[in-house]
């Protein structure tokens, strides 16, 4: 095995360009838990969708990526906004199985979607002309665009952390997540910021997806994949923590990255496998706050 | 007592239907009981334990597996098979259900699902023993190849099921798990074991579920990764929620109802998950009552 320095770094790259979309990907489902405590089986289908979306919004032009891009997350804040007008909202009540039941429903409707407007065919888009290349890392060739991926999610992180710090709505989602019924008697207008975080969640989750398109193909079949590994993430992070997803899909990615190369076949398996760890050894995750604490 | 004859009724009328059915409608009502079983098994953990699984397809995959290598690789007779496909996933329920049934809520059933797939993710990628992604095809199952044998023994393995739960339902154990369900303190202050109660009725529920894994292998003569995949596991549980976790037949009525609905409309339009998809979201949305009458009665369980 060649185990020089570039290798390693080109490795350990791209685990940051994988983690990079598990992040976008899993973000929104923490927050969205956090905040309106639902398990939403649909995440992957929003990121899948926003793979669909990108490639029809630059309608085969690679160049078209980053319009693209504010098309699609634009598309995704409203998707997110109606769906949980519609649908989430006469659930909240609900015991936790209907609400399961409904976004597993909405996992099925967007699957086929998809399938009726854009058929069952994969679906690829090249990277912009620009990045199309490889760079040379310490002697190791790396694509351009996965180093633009990685920037981009960290930008992401960076942005939702000071919107989360900063902002007055920030502040109130970060306190939904402790006690939702001291904001309603503060006055915080609830309802609306429950759409709000759906809505982001939603946007990140569709972002992700577009973002991954100019490097893997896709399918009406990624939604169940990835809405799995949505859930190993936020697992492995913490469940409502960001810091959490960020250092989750980081493991995750790493994991997979480096694992390809030690086990090829069971590369796959070791990150059930620390999922499942995690949860009997910390079941909150890494980064979350146990639920004692919480109430 | 009026409940009796038409329960006699039904038992005889699906006693004589593959006399009188196709081929095909056979075989799809054999389907309707494999999923049955499968759904009713489920239950025993998400009704009598209060937690809901996410990773009943491993067991139902150790049941398919289990019989499939047995037949295909040492040249068991298919019916054979069938009390080590369910001491197989007796056994994997009882490892899995060792770490998982101390957990509760939202982390027991992300336990079983990283669980279940990390099964599914060696079954995938093990070439070598499973198979890997092209399963294990063309198996000889012997007089299971007529679809009214296997019709006959999904029927009485279904059977067999309802009546191992509604013993356990009546049984003092049934009694114990609901307490621990609904009062985990006070079962234990009356001097019950909620690890242990737990654990039981979790490696029951995998037995069963093995039990629906074989009869899936002969009816489709094959073993598929997709047995342990996390959407087997969401059937069930579409299954039960929508016939009515709180009656014995409720799961099983639900799974009929499932696999009916799915061939009528794949019969007419490949598009039968947007179809399901729809119904689940009408049911949820627009008939919350109807769906706790389907419940059960008992209203919603938390």
């Amino acid at each position: 095995m060649n185990l020089d320095l570039g290798f390693l770094l080109q490795q350990f790259l791209t685990g940051l360009a994988t983690a990079s979309t598990l992040f976008l990907l899993a973000v929104g489902l923490s927050l969205i838990f956090g905040a309106l405590g639902i398990v939403n089986f649909a995440h992957g289908s929003f990121y899948m969708l926003g793979a669909y979306l990108l490639y029809w919004a630059v309608r085969g032009n690679p160049e078209g990526l980053w319009w693209g891009l504010v098309e699609v997350a634009a598309i995704g804040l409203t998707l997110g906004a109606l769906v949980e007008r519609a649908l989430l909202r006469p659930v909240y009540p609900r015991p936790e199985h209907h609400q399961i039941l409904l976004t597993y429903a909405l996992l099925l409707v967007i699957e086929d979607g998809v399938k009726l407007l854009f058929g069952a065919a994969y679906k690829s888009l090249g990277p912009p002309q620009a990045l199309a290349h490889p760079v040379w890392i310490a002697g190791a060739p790396f694509p351009a665009y996965y180093l633009v991926q990685i920037l981009l999610a960290a930008l992401v992180a960076v942005l939702l952390w000071l919107f989360l710090k900063r902002t007055r709505m920030g502040l109130w989602i970060r306190a939904i997540t402790q006690d939702r019924a001291m904001l309603e008697a503060l006055g915080v207008p609830v309802p609306r910021l429950l759409t709000a975080v759906f809505a982001l969640g939603i946007a990140l989750a569709a972002l992700g997806g577009g973002v991954t398109l100019p490097m893997q193909t896709v399918s009406p079949g990624a939604a169940v994949e990835a809405v799995i590994n949505a859930f190993i993430v936020v697992v492995v992070g913490g469940l409502g923590s960001i810091w959490g997803s960020l250092l989750g899909a980081f493991l995750i990615g790493e994991i997979q990255a480096f694992g390809v190369m030690l086990w090829p076949e069971f590369s796959i398996a070791f990150v059930y496998l620390l999922m499942a760890g995690v949860l009997l050894i910390r079941p909150w995750g890494l980064l979350g706050r146990p639920p004692a604490l919480r109430t | 007592m009026r409940a009796i004859p038409l329960a006699l009724l039904i038992l005889l009328a699906l006693l004589l239907a593959p006399l009188g059915l196709s081929r095909y409608a056979t075989e799809i009502l054999t389907q309707g009981f494999i999923l049955a079983l499968f759904a009713s098994a489920f239950n025993l953990v998400f009704h009598a334990l209060g937690l809901l699984s996410f990773g009943h397809a491993a067991f139902f995959g150790a049941g398919a597996y289990t019989a499939a290598l047995l037949a295909a690789r040492a040249g068991w007779p298919y019916l054979a098979t069938l009390p080590l496909a369910v001491l197989a996933s007796a056994t994997l329920a009882l490892v899995l259900g060792f770490f998982s049934v101390r957990t509760s809520r939202i982390y027991f059933t992300m336990l079983t699902l990283a669980f279940a797939q990390l099964v599914w993710a060696v079954v995938h990628k093990w070439y070598g023993f499973t198979g890997g992604d092209n399963g294990i095809t063309g198996l000889e199952v012997g007089v299971l190849a007529d679809p009214r044998w296997l019709y006959y023994l999904a029927l009485s393995l279904l059977g067999v099921g309802l009546g191992l739960l509604w013993l356990v339902e009546r049984a003092p154990l049934g009694y114990a798990l609901r307490a621990t369900r609904d009062n985990e303190a006070r079962a234990e202050a009356i001097g019950l074991s909620p690890f242990w109660l737990r654990l039981t009725g979790f490696v029951l529920s995998g037995a069963i579920a093995g039990a629906a894994g074989f009869l899936q292998a002969a009816w489709q003569r094959s073993a598929f990764p997709d047995f342990l995949y996390w959407t087997k596991s969401a059937e069930a549980i579409i299954a039960a929620i929508l016939g009515g976790s709180g009656h014995l037949l409720g799961p099983g009525l639900g799974a009929l109802a499932f696999i009916e609905l799915g061939a009528f409309v794949q019969a007419r339009t490949e598009y039968w998950p947007m179809v399901l998809g729809l119904v689940l979201l009408f049911l949820v949305l627009f008939l919350p009552r109807g769906l706790a009458g389907l419940l059960g009665g008992r209203g919603a369980r938390g």
